[in-house]
């Protein structure tokens, strides 16, 4: 790409000798068409080139990071870089760059999809729902990533993904489904609209249930945003560091039945293959018959625990968040979901959570609400939709040994509190969820 | 610069578009974080490009671009008028817009020393000083950061607004993490998260860490030790900051006209309130006297026009318990037959501008946080969020706090962990019996609110001072 081409021909030049210096470089056009109330009403796209450099010299560091037109002559923002690196303390964790044995070109030119093409997207959908409240979004991104380091490193890939995602509304439910896929054109939007729209049906005119320990079969967006918690607390090397992980390699801590590995070559996956030191990313296990395999590493909490570099730097984000897999699939298990509901006693099917938060990271203890679709099952039938719950739940124990009792046999791409296309997951039948709260509190 | 951002409104109006802004961002920002007396993050940042936005019928298009040249510029025009015109192919009823005055004007936030001219060395030391001192004293995890914003924004309609904005933000915070045997206690200050305001480095040395870095890692240390937090139904009191997000998540997005109309449904919820019974409907107890004022001196979100070029002012949202107004932009303020707030704001030059809180405050009472306290037969004081969870129409939530205090016959005795409660928005309002004054009264800000698709961060205020609210539901835990 002829700007990233320029840029690292300039910089090299520049670079004085014994001063490290990475620049990575993020291309992309995000396009967003949003719909409710049954049609369109916000439509935007961003183009953005966005530079993070990193600047290393007599042991300390300096981050800048610009877009492409506030970033002036590159002299003198090698000028700025170093003359503010004077100012900061020594970097006693610097891990270096990345060596240039790792250079990867991934790089394709791709043109965005037009706006016609996610509003039709959007139509078919809204006409599954009938007379129900259509809202929600279809997207469509091209991303490409650079990283150059003075290693020799030189880097690049490239990231296409849309997505559809939308609730229908009846006067007393609501119902959910997603979609995601690499490319626009292979969004089924009559798929996801029915099925939203099935929900939204079945759900119509909830009842309130007490609050107390119920046995559950969780869709993919549910599971999906477990997943990501014990992903970004627990999984994430940085808050091993932290001392507030809860997650132990090699220790017994999920049901066997969990078996979660982070696979960027997968066919259809939709993140970058390579992570934002430079280096190629590779398939790895981080659940293994319910065992704990690997921690999500950058550079940096590598080194600090004395561990293999797993490469889940994160573009964009800075060192103290840490590393996060963007490529996770749950393995799926053999039980469709009518099978699922058929082993059910007495439990409630929740399609999604909504708005989790941690109250202690290190015992992953969450509460949330359930929405857009619940049912109570009843000696394996669903007998009536169910209205707001909400629980206090161990993320771990809810998937601690013993307490999954089943494994869907379809996945599909999910959303989650931290975004979506990071995780394809299937439903998953769990032995007991605690709800601490109905509708009255 | 109004030259060239008229340039893509030009194309937009000439293309076809009723109606078009764009605002010409220059936004810088600084990121320094701190972790057991070493610096862990030093970053600079700064960004500049245009967004611009057309309405064509039912829907608004935007477009933003990095590339300011002169052919970009009208081509950002031209394609902010072609994607609200695709969204016809899903149409709805057109979007009027309400009046506002046409003004040429411009603003700083005031402030005594930006903090982008501050020595980075004292910015650093400062952070890294705080969090060695904890550390040194026994904290298991020390942490500290400060952030910085300094946002130029020329804003111009097609309707003849020609606003120049500069607008300064700074903040931080400080927190002691203490690890005991399967669990985590954290205390923090000012407030989880760090406490944000407008206004220079003057902001961050208000703030006087040092002062406190002693009492959090001790507090923090002592939490591992102490009882939980009791279940059952008490008297509640909450700290000033807590209950500034109280007001965020329960008052502050319940009122946000956009989601009321459905707008956001799909994502981040509607709200149990409707529009049919404004000026009737009772959220609260008469103590209950809430205003949205982007006129704060100070506050968060004080600025002097919003990203439509909307005047900032003071809205009546609660008196005296009874609703009373809603926050909104152009578009529903028309479709509400309501008045336009000056409450659309957008994260950068990137983002769709939006209905957004301003400094959404409690205005206060006329008692103490003592008072209270002395007057408290069995309750629990709670103080600084940790944990913050709330259903898509407002009503059902669950909050998380760092530290709680037993309140025992008027006296605060001992301490407890892992306080919650829980509680429907209107009866919690409704319960509200004693709220301190004007002397303890905070101008709380959170620099993180989450909305809108694409994800957009907003920084909101939200002045506060402590309260009590009765026979509340607390001590739940997994």
């Amino acid at each position: 790409m002829k700007i990233w081409d320029n840029l690292i021909d300039d910089i090299g030049k520049l670079i004085p000798a014994g001063v490290e210096c990475e620049i990575k470089m993020i291309n992309s056009t995000e396009s967003l068409t949003r719909f409710a109330n049954s049609h369109i009403h916000q439509n935007v796209e961003e183009e953005l080139t966005d530079i993070f450099l990193t600047f290393h010299a007599d042991g300390k560091t300096t981050n800048l990071n610009l877009n492409i037109t506030s970033m002036g002559s590159v002299e003198d923002i090698i000028k700025k870089a170093l003359s503010e690196i004077g100012n900061n303390p020594k970097d006693s964790t610097w891990p270096g760059l990345t060596s240039k044995e790792n250079s990867f070109n991934g790089y394709k030119d791709i043109s965005p999809d037009d706006p016609d093409t996610r509003a039709l997207k959007v139509k078919e959908f809204i006409e599954q729902g009938q007379t129900y409240n259509g809202a929600g979004y279809c997207s469509s991104n091209v991303s490409n990533v650079f990283v150059w380091n003075t290693n020799g490193l030189n880097s690049s890939d490239t990231a296409t993904s849309a997505f559809l995602d939308g609730i229908f509304r009846s006067e007393t439910s609501a119902g959910s489904s997603h979609i995601g896929n690499q490319i626009l054109s292979d969004i089924d939007a009559q798929k996801v609209g029915q099925e939203a729209f099935e929900i939204t049906k079945e759900s119509q005119n909830p009842e309130d249930i007490d609050p107390g320990v119920y046995e559950v079969i969780l869709g993919p967006d549910a599971v999906s945003t477990i997943l990501v918690f014990l992903s970004v607390y627990g999984f994430n090397a940085k808050s091993k560091v932290d001392g507030t992980s809860p997650i132990e390699i090699n220790v017994e801590q999920f049901d066997e039945k969990i078996n979660l590995e982070d696979d960027p070559h997968k066919k259809g996956a939709l993140n970058f293959k390579i992570d934002a030191s430079g280096a190629p990313k590779k398939k790895i296990e981080i659940i293994t018959n319910g065992i704990p395999k690997n921690y999500f590493h950058t550079r940096r909490t590598a080194n600090e625990l004395n561990q293999s570099n797993t490469f889940h730097e994160m573009f964009g984000w800075g060192d103290s968040f840490g590393g996060l897999g963007t490529n996770l699939y749950l393995k799926p298990g053999d039980i469709s979901k009518e099978e699922m509901i058929s082993n059910v006693k007495k439990g409630i099917y929740i399609n999604e959570f909504w708005y989790c938060r941690v109250l202690d990271p290190i015992t992953q203890v969450v509460t949330g609400l359930n929405r857009n679709g619940s049912y109570l099952i009843e000696n394996g039938k669903v007998t009536k939709p169910v209205g707001r719950l909400r629980f206090t739940q161990s993320f771990m124990s809810s998937l601690g040994q013993g307490n999954v009792l089943g494994v869907g046999s379809d996945s599909r791409f999910a959303d989650s509190e931290f975004g979506e296309g990071i995780l394809n997951v299937p439903m998953l039948h769990l032995k007991e969820f605690n709800f601490t709260g109905g509708v009255s509190g | 610069m109004f030259n060239e951002i008229n340039k893509s409104i030009d194309a937009a109006i000439s293309s076809g578009a009723q109606y078009a802004d764009a605002r010409i961002l220059i936004s810088k920002s600084r990121d320094i974080s701190s972790k057991d007396g070493e610096l862990e993050d030093f970053s600079n940042s700064e960004n500049m490009g245009l967004g611009i936005r057309a309405l064509v019928g039912s829907s608004w298009g935007f477009y933003a671009t990095y590339d300011l040249s002169d052919e970009s510029l009208k081509e950002a025009g031209k394609k902010a008028y072609l994607i609200a015109k695709a969204s016809s192919k899903v149409p709805g009823k057109d979007f009027p817009l309400a009046d506002v005055p046409i003004v040429k004007d411009e603003y700083v936030t005031p402030h005594e020393q930006n903090p982008f001219k501050v020595s980075t060395t004292d910015q650093i030391d400062l952070i890294v000083s705080s969090t060695h001192e904890m550390k040194k004293i026994g904290s298991s995890r020390a942490f500290g950061r400060l952030n910085f914003w300094d946002t130029e924004k020329w804003f111009a309609s097609s309707q003849g607004h020609e606003i120049y904005q500069n607008i300064i933000e700074s903040g931080g915070g400080i927190s002691s993490l203490s690890i005991g045997d399967g669990e985590t206690q954290i205390r923090s200050y000012p407030q989880s998260f760090g406490e944000y305001r407008t206004g220079g480095w003057e902001v961050i040395q208000s703030f006087k860490f040092l002062d406190h870095v002693e009492r959090i890692s001790e507090e923090s240390k002592r939490l591992l030790k102490s009882p939980q937090c009791p279940e059952g139904t008490r008297d509640l009191i909450l700290e000033g900051s807590q209950l500034a997000l109280q007001i965020h998540e329960s008052v502050g997005h319940a009122i946000e006209l956009d989601r009321i109309l459905g707008w956001e449904a799909a994502y981040a919820g509607t709200s149990h309130l409707e529009l049919s019974k404004l000026n009737e409907h009772k959220y609260g107890s008469p103590l209950m006297n809430i205003v949205a004022d982007a006129t704060l001196p100070g506050a968060l979100a004080t600025f002097k026009y919003d990203d439509e070029g909307t005047p900032a002012q003071r809205v009546d949202i609660v008196k005296e318990g009874i609703w009373t107004g809603v926050l909104t932009g152009r578009d529903s303020a028309a479709i509400a037959g309501v008045s336009p707030g000056g409450m659309v704001r957008a994260d950068g030059y990137g983002r769709l501008p939006m209905v957004r809180m301003t400094n959404i405050g409690l205005l206060p009472g006329d008692s103490s946080l003592d008072e209270i306290i002395s007057s408290t037969d069995d309750g629990v004081y709670m103080e600084t969020n940790r944990s913050w969870s709330i259903d898509d129409l407002r009503l059902n939530f669950q909050f998380g706090c760092e530290v709680g205090w037993l309140v025992k016959n008027g006296k605060i005795t001992d301490m407890v962990k892992n306080p919650t409660y829980t509680g429907i928005t209107p009866n919690f309002w409704g319960s509200m019996d004693m709220l301190a004054g004007e002397d303890e009264w905070v101008f709380w800000g959170t620099p993180n609110c989450g909305k809108g698709q694409p994800s957009q961060i907003g920084h909101t205020g939200h002045p506060a001072s402590p309260a009590r609210f009765k026979n509340v539901r607390i001590g739940v835990r997994g």
